[in-house]
């Protein structure tokens, strides 16, 4: 019998509300263990953005994630979700809750897409016709056409099955989300693709989301906030990326964040972000362009200046080396 | 040359014993028809084993394969069951349990015999059942009995199905020598020579031998018809082919 | 019962009280002790030819089927069927052919261990890795070069444990050959039924030589393959 307080969603098109996540002296000890694997973190993330989790491997950032679902308990310290308490509840509520990537994907392999991705919907008891529309809302929603849904899941790509991990994991309208390295086993080329489709879908549902990674370029994507663990698991900096970019908090973030971090940071504007001066010629660089790659595109044609347009060809400003270096070193 | 004719109407005469009836050296009945009653006896000892088998070794297996525990005793039980001989399990529970009823001796010792490979096929289609999907069912908040009876139970199928198999075919190959303590079965005609004649020896044994094939056979049928699609789509076309051959379905044997 | 069985507990027993009981007699054991001498190395032997002679026809097979792919599933198919045939319907299927004894026994024997062993090469064999094969031939080994130095050493541990299958399961069979009348320590438990000390002692025996191959297998396995031990942590 379906518990009948378990929240679910208004309806295919109405999101739940996204929830506060805080860890607090969250802190995981294995017995046996010289350090903890989790020490002492305390961090809240505002309810709908992502906190990328990132840290060299043996830091404790897949530990750290896991306690919030209790896939690991927590030995001292605490965890709430909106407010309340993980330990005061059912684990197998809260994890219908809180929806779940990990990198193996983990898709049945003798259910069909449609059938996974109904799995936590059926878990909570809803009826047939409205987990029919949310598998179709979802297929929609991470762009698979629906005659897929009659598939297996050997019969899809690699990258259609983390699509289809995704939208497993959505599929109850979760308030949370937890991800562990959910782009990992993608190749280069599709994981960046992978990652503007969630960014985009993101941008439309607002779930709150603990994302775990080892690769820091990720970790400045796809943050809004960036927590830096550190071997022995400790919290090294949680901080906002460009924070971290512009002020690593000690050696190890800035070790960790990479010798570029300068460019990295420019990474993070596009050239409309930034004010631009009046402009001097030199190559088109269009608006929409990581600053980044504005910086590129002039090395590129030995230039100093560069003119900025937007989508219609029109000059809107120009760009230069000297603002750059201004703006990397801000 | 003449002894491959010799040979062919013996098996001639063993066929013939196998469809008509005849009076034996005592003046009594046997062949055709009567061997129904053989036949009936044979199927009766053996399903009463395997059900006992199945009841005692598939709960376990599940559970034990669900909680990843006493593997090496569970592994180790396989290794030991194949050690022990049929006919001293028999004799073990007829010298033992000396006024226990013969059929209830033999049915106990079939089951022990028919545990391991059952215990031990659920075992490990349960271990080997995707470990990230069970990560993934857990996470999602599946609770215990959901991920054995939602993920690990239908992955593990094709492989517990070839545990019933095996031990299936092996109760009813030694079903046959229940008449040793007087459970009159297809094997009768096998150790009573004075009673059946060479014919019966041979025309029993032809009986015994289709049975065992015939059960390998439907219960293989069986084994591909609770496989999921998802799996057979899985292992892709050669991978459908080794399973029909048996390839993969003992992967556990081939560890070191 | 139609077979002889002999009276094992004899005229100078019957003072003895622990057999008149029919209990688990230690004293008439050491007296009887010779009894199970032969019946036991009949016994070995007997699974030591069997299993030989199925290792060589198996291996053969394998190695033949390893170059020509098609052969494999008729070949498991057949052997398949001689694995499935009731060791027991064999000894009498044999018997026109064979007549009664050892040879009828080591065939039905034989026939019972193809698949086991069979099995195991080719399974070791595909599972030797593409990348190992790769750098044999990339180093220029040649077909054969390549069987013997590189794949039949990886496909070792699989064909090895193919073997002590072979082996524990030919001990168990072995112990129903004395109904085609060829001996082993079946026909001592066969005797006696009904006495325990004599099961227990026949059963044991065939128990501890199983077990005692196993670990001489597995032994021989652990000297030939020294790269899958672990290493001491």
């Amino acid at each position: 019998m379906p518990p009948t307080h378990t929240a679910q969603s208004e309806g295919p098109s109405g999101y739940r509300e996204a929830v506060e996540l805080e860890f607090a002296e969250a802190t995981k000890r294995y017995p046996g263990a010289d350090s903890p694997a989790v020490d002492g973190l305390s961090l809240t993330v505002p309810a709908g953005e992502i906190c990328v989790f990132v840290g060299p491997s043996g830091c404790g950032k897949t530990t750290a994630m896991r306690m919030v679902n209790r896939m690991i308990d927590i030995s001292s310290g605490d965890i709430l979700v909106g407010g309340r308490s993980v330990k005061d509840r059912d684990v197998d509520e809260l994890r219908r809750e809180i929806g779940y990537v990990i990198q193996q994907i983990g898709l049945f392999p003798h259910r069909t897409i449609a059938d996974n991705i109904a799995t936590v919907p059926r878990l909570l008891g809803w009826d047939r016709p409205k987990i029919n529309a949310r598998v179709e809302e979802l297929l929609d929603l991470i762009g698979l056409p629906q005659d897929m849904s009659k598939r297996y899941p050997a019969q899809l790509s690699g990258g259609q099955r983390q699509r289809v991990g995704v939208a497993r994991a959505l599929a109850a309208d979760p308030p949370l989300m937890l991800m562990d390295e959910p782009f990992g086993a993608i190749d280069p080329i599709n994981r960046e693709r992978l990652q503007n489709e969630f960014l985009r879908l993101q941008a439309e549902i607002r779930k709150t989301i603990v994302f775990v990674t080892h690769d820091i370029d990720e970790a400045i994507k796809m943050g809004d906030r960036i927590a830096i663990l550190q071997v022995g698991g400790k919290l090294a900096q949680y901080a906002t990326p460009s924070e971290i970019l512009l002020h690593p908090a000690n050696e190890f973030v800035e070790d960790f964040v990479g010798a570029d971090r300068a460019l990295k940071r420019l990474a993070l504007l596009r050239v409309s972000d930034i004010e631009l001066g009046p402009s001097n010629g030199g190559p088109s660089i269009r608006d929409t362009a990581l600053v980044r790659d504005a910086l590129s595109d002039l090395l590129q044609h030995g230039a100093l200046h560069g003119n900025v347009v937007d989508s219609g060809g029109r000059t809107v400003g120009g760009i230069s080396m000297e603002a750059l270096a201004r703006l990397a070193k801000a | 040359m003449s002894a491959t004719f010799a040979a062919l109407g013996e098996f001639g005469d063993a066929i013939s014993f196998i469809f008509s009836e005849r009076e034996n050296q005592r003046g009594s009945p046997v062949g055709g028809s009567h061997n129904l009653a053989l036949l009936w006896e044979h199927l009766k000892l053996s399903a009463a084993a395997m059900g006992l088998a199945m009841a005692v070794a598939l709960p376990l297996g599940l559970i034990l394969g669900h909680t990843g525990r006493f593997s090496f005793l569970t592994i180790s039980t396989s290794n030991v069951g194949r050690a022990v001989p049929s006919v001293a399990l028999i004799a073990l529970f007829v010298a033992f349990f000396p006024r226990s009823p013969e059929f209830l001796n033999v049915t106990l010792a079939l089951a022990l015999l028919a545990i391991p490979p059952i215990l031990t096929n659920a075992y490990v289609g349960v271990r080997q059942t995707d470990r990230d999907a069970v990560d993934a069912a857990r996470g999602m908040g599946l609770s215990g009995a959901q991920v054995i009876r939602q993920v690990e139970l239908p992955l593990a199928l094709p492989l517990i199905f070839g545990g019933i198999k095996t031990s299936t075919v092996n109760v009813i190959a030694t079903a046959t020598i229940a008449p040793l303590v007087g459970v009159v079965t297809l094997g009768d005609p096998l150790v009573a020579f004075s009673v059946y004649g060479r014919e019966g020896q041979i025309g029993a044994s032809i009986i015994v031998a289709v049975l065992a094939i015939a059960a390998e056979i439907g219960l293989s049928a069986v084994q591909r018809a609770v496989t999921p699609e998802g799996i057979k789509l899985e292992r892709g076309p050669e991978g459908r082919a080794r399973s029909r051959f048996g390839l993969t379905k003992r992967r556990i044997q081939t560890a070191p | 019962m139609i077979l002889a069985q002999l009276q094992i507990r004899g005229e100078d027993d019957a003072g003895d009280s622990c057999v008149a009981d029919n209990g688990f007699c230690p004293s008439w054991i050491a007296d009887n002790w010779e009894r199970y001498q032969d019946p036991f190395l009949e016994h070995l032997a007997l699974t030591l030819i069997s299993v030989a002679i199925g290792f060589v026809i198996a291996f053969g097979l394998a190695l033949v089927a390893h170059r020509r792919r098609w052969l494999i599933p008729p070949i498991t198919q057949i052997t398949g069927i001689l694995y499935t045939l009731p060791s027991v319907a064999l000894f009498f299927l044999l018997l026109p052919l064979t007549g009664r004894g050892k040879t009828t026994a080591v065939i039905a024997l034989v026939a019972y261990t193809l698949l086991i062993i069979f099995r195991n090469v080719i399974t070791g064999l595909e599972g030797v890795p593409a990348e190992a094969r790769d750098a044999g031939r990339g180093m220029g080994l040649t077909p054969r070069q390549l069987l013997w130095r590189v794949e039949l050493p990886l496909a070792l541990p699989a064909i090895m444990a193919g073997l002590r299958i072979a082996v524990t399961t030919t001990v168990g069979l072995t112990a129903l050959v004395f109904l085609a009348g060829a001996g082993g320590l079946g026909e001592e438990i066969f005797n006696d039924m009904q006495f325990r000390s004599n099961v227990v002692v026949a059963g044991g025996l065939c128990v501890l030589l199983a077990v005692v191959l196993d670990l001489l297998v597995l032994a021989a396995q652990k000297l030939i393959t020294p790269w899958t031990r672990k290493v001491a942590t």
